[in-house]
């Protein structure tokens, strides 16, 4: 089975998490002999192409990353402007990550996601949806391998199935809330390291501010 | 009251002139931004608002004029086109560009994670849409946007129903 994948990410492939996802999904996807081939909405030039191959094939992924509560606004111009399909088989899935940790965070861009499939003369092929990636580019080589392994073997599920089946995401997806205990754990340690670390990360980019800088002022 | 129009429609659009006119009636103190003319780019998603310049978008383009307004103004109402039965692109790439008015710092707020809000005002948005949508779901989108900016939704109506507005501001 041929898998058209178009990426949703607004950053460059290069410094994609999206993109890092997609690579690991496909090693797991590939190993029993299916193909896939990749497409990059981040760059302009690769839009006509990837119309064409959600056009000319019948099994597409669309990857993203959740952007305020939805699909990012690129995402959105791009599938403005696709003719939905005139025959019906194609099969739609997403694959949806984001910062936050739980899941609950993305569960109102899945239920637009839901929706998207039938606009589009396609079938609706379930959603894979993960948090907690932020720091996917940030991290070594070791601990970004470590997080990504579980989207190769849901990449290998996907070439078996060809549908992302809910009860099974929504255990990959998981947890929805944070328990109480890893709440109060946060907010009584994790908080403050995570700050330590932010603090660093923005020096190491040339970040001379502090990270909560108002340079509008603080009108209220 | 002082009230934010953002129309990201057309500037000669009959819906959004009249809606800008009924809005303007009700809130005589207001300011218009025509945000269709400014070509505004989409988030490049580089984080540089949150851990390389806090605050303050990379993409320069005239965005920036609209992060100040939102503070400025006691509240904002968009005007937008639909597609999918959502906001358009347009709409959705000005509500992507507002992340920095919140912090990189998260923390937890009724048992879910949310980004600190950057400034103290309480951001009140509301949103005015032209075509076919599905009003419930925009409803519940702009409920999740504003929760996570620390702020409220003024509510969400067909552009047709802009005398709704000044009642919810």
């Amino acid at each position: 089975m041929h898998l058209v994948i178009i990426s949703g990410a607004a950053r460059p492939r290069e410094r994609s998490n999206t993109a890092k996802i997609i690579a690991a999904f496909q090693k797991g996807y590939e190993e029993s002999g299916h193909t896939t081939e990749v497409w990059y909405l981040s760059d302009r030039r690769q839009w006509a192409n990837a119309a064409k191959a959600f056009a000319d094939h019948d099994h597409i992924l669309m990857a993203l990353p959740l952007y305020v509560e939805n699909i990012p606004g690129i995402l959105l111009e791009f599938l403005e402007k696709l003719s939905p399909k005139a025959v019906p088989g194609t099969k739609l899935a997403f694959l949806l990550q984001g910062g936050f940790p739980e899941a609950s965070q993305s569960r109102c861009c899945e239920k637009f996601l839901e929706t998207l499939p039938g606009k589009l003369g396609c079938t609706y092929a379930g959603t894979l949806l993960k948090g907690d990636l932020f720091g996917l580019g940030l991290m070594d080589e070791k601990n970004r391998e470590k997080l990504l392994a579980p989207f190769t073997e849901m990449g290998r599920y996907y070439a078996r199935t060809g549908y992302f089946d809910k009860q099974t995401v929504d255990a990959f997806a998981a947890p929805e809330y944070m328990p109480p205990n890893q709440i109060r754990m946060y907010n009584l340690v994790f908080k403050h390291i995570s700050r330590f670390y932010m603090g660093r990360i923005a020096k190491k980019l040339g970040c001379r501010e502090r990270l909560d800088a108002k340079p509008y002022g603080d009108i209220s | 009251m002082r009230l934010l129009i953002v129309n990201t429609l057309p500037k000669d659009d009959p819906a959004a002139v009249s809606a800008i006119q009924t809005l303007g009636e009700a809130v005589p103190d207001h300011r218009v931004v025509n945000a269709y003319e400014m070509t505004l780019r989409p988030c490049a998603g580089c984080n540089a608002c949150w851990l390389k310049t806090p605050g303050v978008c990379a993409v320069r383009d005239g965005y920036e004029e609209l992060l100040k307004a939102y503070l400025e103004y006691d509240a904002a109402v968009f005007l937008s086109g639909t597609a999918l039965d959502f906001v358009d692109h347009r709409m959705k790439n000005i509500v992507d560009r507002l992340l920095p008015l919140a912090t990189m710092y998260i923390h937890i707020v009724d048992g879910q994670c949310r980004h600190v809000p950057r400034y103290e005002k309480k951001l009140r948005f509301g949103l005015l849409y032209k075509g076919t949508a599905d009003e419930a779901y925009l409803r519940e989108w702009m409920d999740r946007v504003m929760l996570n900016l620390g702020g409220s939704s003024l509510g969400v109506f067909p552009i047709t129903q802009a005398e709704e507005v000044p009642a919810c501001i």
